[in-house]
């Protein structure tokens, strides 16, 4: 009598596809500093550099803004410095009669 | 009457420049996390990006909403959230479109029974799920042996299992896998955008 196989149900796109990235996570987290350095360089970029490329998104915004081309943030300066905030002086009670 | 000068210092500094002030990652810790949050990024929805992955999990870390186990790397801790974050982002998708159609269910029912669940794969997330998996495919196009590798890692094979069902030595496997991760590095480290 032949043995009856059991075939497990095909799995869903989702679960080999997050199969195949933790798989992929686990060789980055795996990955040594000399690999990382030597994938930059491939790359261009230096990572002991100051401001390099390689940190957008990280120490400085992925996407670039108005204000890394424009002072902008002067005008707001100017703008606060006009219209710095009042509050009345409470050291000196007021007299009442 | 007495006057609060304005702040003038406008600089906030982001999650990362924090967690590395406090030593909590070094920068080439945070690089290697900066290619796991871009692979974790693939597949969500465009207005989410790897930065928001990354930075929300440092946050999370630095405000200690997430207390890390003793003994866990940071890297590897950092890592996990980044995986939840993931997760996180397409259960509330899929629960806000379900929500939707449960909502103008209920209008003949009572509104307190709107069913929230843990949503199954739908389709449009298992056609998302197959193209990016093509795409992780096309990263190794020209590598016969990190195509088998990948194949077999979606089948859920153990390394030696893949080894045998392909006829892959040992070494050819190693090599395999340290070109992967080159690859993997590149396509990380970049600026583009997702």
């Amino acid at each position: 009598m032949r043995t009856k196989v059991k075939t497990a149900a095909p799995a869903s796109p989702e679960a080999r596809f997050m199969r195949v990235l933790q798989a992929l996570e686990q060789e980055l987290l795996d990955a040594s500093d000399e690999e990382i350095i030597a994938a930059a360089t491939d790359l261009g970029m230096n990572p002991q550099m100051k401001g390099s490329a390689l940190f957008a998104g990280l120490k400085y915004p992925a996407r670039l803004q108005l204000s890394d081309f424009f002072e902008l943030g002067m005008a707001a300066r100017l703008e606060a410095e006009q219209t710095s905030i009042v509050v009345p002086d409470r050291s000196t009670p007021k007299l009442t009669k | 009457m007495r006057q609060i000068q304005p702040l003038v210092d406008t600089k906030v500094l982001r999650p990362a420049e924090s967690a590395l002030a406090l030593q909590l990652v070094t920068e080439m810790e945070l690089l290697r996390l900066k290619a796991i949050a871009r692979l974790h990024a693939r597949g969500l929805p465009p207005d989410v990006g790897w930065d928001d992955l990354l930075q929300e999990a440092l946050t999370r870390v630095l405000v200690g909403s997430r207390l890390q186990p003793e003994g866990v790397p940071t890297v590897v801790f950092l890592a996990g959230i980044i995986r939840s974050l993931r997760s996180e982002h397409w259960r509330r998708a899929a629960s806000r479109s379900s929500q939707t159609l449960r909502i103008d269910q209920a209008n003949e029912t009572a509104p307190h029974e709107v069913e929230l669940r843990d949503p199954a794969p739908t389709p449009e997330r298992s056609l998302s799920a197959r193209q990016e998996l093509a795409e992780i495919r096309k990263l190794f196009a020209l590598d016969i042996v990190a195509l088998q590798i990948i194949a077999g890692l979606a089948d859920d094979l153990s390394p030696e299992q893949i080894r045998s069902a392909h006829g892959i030595s040992r070494t050819d496997y190693d090599s395999a896998r340290k070109r992967m991760r080159r690859t993997l590095l590149r396509e990380g480290l970049t600026c583009e955008r997702k």
